[in-house]
């Protein structure tokens, strides 16, 4: 019988192999007890780490850098909405090895701190799982991943070790310790599932707050389809019609507006707009009068990103800005 | 670190989180003594404990913490953070449960920001040197944390990212300032903490090589100093009145000479090193203790030592000494005391 016994267990342990979300028995345990507990908790952390680590991504946004974690391989990243803090913008998402890649937001819930983000490269993204139940409770052991401080290659993303301190509706504390741009990067169980997004801190070291998957499993298709969800703290509604270009301009024989005057500090002038220009297209759109380009800039907002063809001296340019705050 | 300034996003601070845990039905807390730095889980590190009761120092600033110390040998050799513990005279030490009085400097080393302090004692158990601080990211790793007059406690964490160089924050310098609308390169002022203090430059002063290169301008002392790193020595050419001379001016981080501003990150930061750059190398870990629980041993499960904590960075970061470079600035630091004339050695090692 014991021949058969053994290939029993052998069949047997490629399956249990698959059942990679069971939970691990030191979550069970008010604490590590012996040696075997420690060991098992280091064994599991170094065992999830790598793909953990090949997930998890700087994000640059305009002159701001936060993190994120890919979870899908086509490329689908979570972050926190005071990362991406609008939607449909272009970012760049940065990889452990510092290889650059680009990337749109998509949407984000303003009053949780949740935001989605897509690479736009194509590419087999490295990705984690996601824990779609909520299965973490309180005490869990966890680690927590991030770009602290910004991009190091040298560096690479830090790890944090800690538990599940504090559990309510919409947010996750541990004592993985979180500093500037950790914002938006990924918490993970000892099976490197991801739990929760690193969202905010407390003043003191143990207070370190996350968004849980539930808030994003809740508002995933909407955030899919790029809404803004929610008010609130975290990302600003866009305001049609607040956006500043800063000039002022007459209609031009022949088309297009010359430009007549630029204000000081004005985000025309600091793309490098100049009197005397005369402006051609506004994305895409041919310009003839100033009402025209009045109720084009009515229908965006502030940040929103324009592309200005302009003449100079008798030759095109293109100038790529975003819209200032009225 | 960074070749271009970002703004990061800091994490919002959490503001009245007692308020809204009362509006929140679903609210379940851990007791404290089950946190990942509370009593209840640290107790499992008792092996290691009992390592930093008899290898690691308490070093004392009158009746508080200064820092801590790795014993290095069993005559009462103890390394600490020069910059934590250089200006304390001749403080006591306890390691295990004897405190002993009047320890003195008996060699530094500014690069490392390592000091050799020596105690009267005998028979002391000196750490045991891991074989090699090259482990992966996740392994566990205990440190001292707060410590009773006659016990030490244990504080764990993991190694939290890649070993690597911490350049000097600001770069390096000399520590001079410069006369202004001079010809010729006058020093004008000589900064506190400066290499150029230690090494006996004065007001007055015309600077004329560095390293043996004429320099004729401010602008040659920048080209020539841009890519040196803090604690290494630049050899200064100098004449003063008529008389010309050199020195070797150890070039010190300029964030040792000069207070650094406070980022936002800082400020969530709390108790965080003075001097936390300019390492050559270092490895990193999650223990985060305060400015005054550096200088100790760095163990591993195995209770040997993998590392000298050298910098408490920022909210979550953390560096040690890694164990290789450790132990060569030891038996360096010993060998260059035994061949230096003895210090006034205090009338220690009357334990208490």
């Amino acid at each position: 019988m014991k021949p058969l016994l053994f290939r029993l267990a052998l069949l047997l342990l490629p399956c249990s192999g698959l059942t990679a979300a069971e939970r691990p028995y030191v979550n069970d345990k008010k604490a590590p007890e012996d040696r075997k507990d420690v060991d098992f908790i280091q064994a599991a952390l170094t065992k999830a780490l790598p793909q953990a680590r090949a997930a998890t991504v700087c994000i640059e946004v305009g002159e701001g850098s936060g993190t994120g974690v890919i979870v899908n391989a086509e490329g689908l990243v979570l972050t926190a909405a005071h990362v991406s803090s609008a939607v449909g913008k272009k970012v760049t998402v940065v990889m452990e090895d510092g290889t650059k890649h680009q990337a749109e937001t998509l949407g984000l819930v303003a009053d949780t701190d949740a935001a989605m983000i897509r690479i736009t490269d194509k590419g087999d993204w490295p990705h984690v799982e996601i824990d779609r139940d909520s299965s973490v409770r309180l005490g869990d052991w966890v680690f927590a991943l991030g770009h602290s401080g910004g991009f190091d290659k040298e560096r690479g993303s830090v790890v944090r070790l800690g538990r599940i301190v504090r559990m309510a509706n919409s947010t996750y504390q541990s004592d993985c310790t979180l500093i500037g741009g950790d914002s938006g990067g990924p918490l993970f169980d000892l099976t490197g599932r991801l739990v929760a997004i690193h969202s905010r801190v407390g003043q003191q070291l143990q207070v370190n707050m996350h968004v849980p998957m539930s808030e994003y499993v809740k508002h995933w298709d909407g955030m899919l389809k790029s809404e803004f969800i929610g008010e609130g703290p975290f990302a600003k509604k866009p305001v049609k019609g607040n956006g500043f270009l800063g000039l002022a301009t007459e209609a031009r024989d022949g088309g297009g507006l010359r430009v007549t005057k630029v204000g000081s500090k004005s985000p025309a002038e600091t793309a490098g707009v100049k009197e005397g220009d005369v402006l051609l297209k506004l994305n895409g759109n041919a310009l003839t009068t100033r009402e025209q380009l009045q109720n084009l800039l009515k229908e965006m907002s502030a940040g929103d990103e324009l592309k200005l063809e302009i003449e100079r001296k008798g030759k095109p340019q293109t100038l790529t800005f975003n819209l200032g705050e009225r | 670190m960074n070749a271009e300034p970002r703004r990061l996003f800091v994490l919002p601070l959490t503001i009245a989180l007692l308020a809204m845990a009362g509006s929140v039905s679903a609210q379940q807390s851990l007791e404290s003594n089950f946190r990942t730095t509370g009593p209840g889980v640290v107790q499992v590190f008792e092996a290691q404990r009992a390592v930093l009761q008899t290898s690691s120092a308490v070093i004392l600033d009158g009746r508080k913490e200064a820092g801590y110390g790795v014993v290095v040998s069993p005559e009462g050799h103890v390394l600490a953070k020069a910059s934590e513990v250089s200006s304390l005279g001749k403080p006591a030490i306890t390691i295990d449960r004897t405190k002993y009085e009047n320890a003195v400097i008996l060699a530094t080393d500014p690069a490392w920001d390592v000091a050799l302090m020596k105690v009267e004692a005998q028979g002391l158990t000196p750490v045991v040197y891991a074989p090699t601080s090259e482990v992966p990211q996740g392994t566990w790793v205990v440190a001292n944390g707060a410590t009773t007059r006659t016990a030490r406690r244990a504080m764990a964490g993991i190694i939290s990212a890649k070993s690597r160089e911490i350049p000097a924050s600001g770069g390096a310098a000399l520590g001079v300032v410069l006369k202004a609308d001079s010809k010729k390169l006058v020093i004008d002022e000589v900064s506190e903490k400066s290499g150029a203090k230690e090494a006996g430059l004065m007001k007055g002063d015309v600077i004329t090589t560095i390293d043996d290169k004429p320099v004729k301008k401010i602008e040659d002392i920048a080209a020539a100093l841009k890519d040196r790193k803090a604690g290494t020595i630049a050899r200064i050419g100098y004449t003063r009145g008529k008389e010309q001379r050199s020195a070797d001016v150890r070039l010190a981080a300029k964030s040792e000479m000069f207070s650094e501003m406070m980022s936002r990150n800082d400020m969530m930061s709390g108790d965080f090193s003075k001097r936390r750059s300019g390492f050559p190398r270092i490895i990193q870990h999650d223990i985060l203790g305060s400015s005054t629980t550096v200088g100790g041993p760095l163990l591993d499960l195995e209770g040997r030592c993998l590392g000298m904590n050298i910098a408490r960075a920022n909210r979550s970061e953390s560096y040690a000494i890694p164990v290789e470079e450790l132990k060569e600035i030891a038996e360096r630091l010993i060998k260059q005391a035994a061949s230096a004339p003895a210090p006034a050695a205090g009338d220690a090692g009357s334990p208490q």
